[in-house]
């Protein structure tokens, strides 16, 4: 029984996810600052959406971070809230 | 009194002329250092295309503040630019102090053949006795 403990679950051929790492952690960005729009305009979709973790492979902390700097710059119509 | 840091975007009306521009900036500035604060340093960036139409403006003048003061000024300023009617839109922060003091996390080792060795020496005296 313990020995199956370790086995991972069989994933669907040729479907393996490449591990993604926090672009923030990597350029060892303490601070994300609202006013940098430029590289937050990287971290939204065409409409303007924030992209989520899942897509974007950043930490918790810097994604908390992020949102909060997207919400920012959009407020003073540095980046839009919507775009269609 | 403890002083804080903050820091203030406010866009102004485009239309508005250089010198009456000037003369708004530096009646914010006197209500900050007027009251106990000092401006650490002004940011004009300048006319700037707007990510989105504000009362049907497409531009505006930015301008930047980092300023200290006691944590009731924000409210006070922020009445002043609300009144205003050549401020389109502001936005005051409180900044973040960093922490110091506070050692930065150690490299984790890369996982080599010791910690593979450890974990199984672990399990080993677990075992035994669910064994009997």
């Amino acid at each position: 029984m313990s020995e199956d403990r370790g086995e991972k679950r069989p994933r669907p051929r040729g479907k393996r996810p490449r591990r993604k790492v926090c672009d923030f952690c990597v350029s060892k960005i303490e601070y994300i600052d609202y006013k940098d729009y430029k590289r937050l305009q990287r971290s939204v979709n065409e409409r303007g959406k924030i992209l989520p973790r899942r897509m974007t492979g950043n930490c918790a902390k810097h994604q908390r971070q992020l949102s909060e700097a997207i919400k920012r710059a959009r407020a003073i119509a540095l980046l839009p809230y919507t775009v269609d | 009194m403890t002083m804080n840091k903050y820091e203030v975007v406010y866009i102004i009306d485009p239309a508005v002329e250089d010198e009456a521009r000037k003369a708004l900036i530096n009646r914010f500035n006197e209500l900050i250092t007027g009251n106990g604060g000092s401006v650490d340093k002004v940011e004009e960036w300048g006319k700037r295309r707007l990510a989105y139409a504000i009362d049907y403006k497409t531009e505006g003048y930015y301008v930047l503040v980092n300023f200290q003061a006691e944590a009731d000024l924000p409210k006070e300023l922020e009445r002043n630019l609300q009144i205003s009617d050549s401020v389109i839109r502001y936005q005051v922060i409180k900044q973040i102090e960093r922490k110091v003091g506070i050692k930065p996390r150690a490299v984790r080792p890369a996982p080599v053949a010791p910690a593979a060795e450890a974990p199984a020496a672990a399990e080993a005296p677990v075992e035994t006795p669910a064994a009997e």
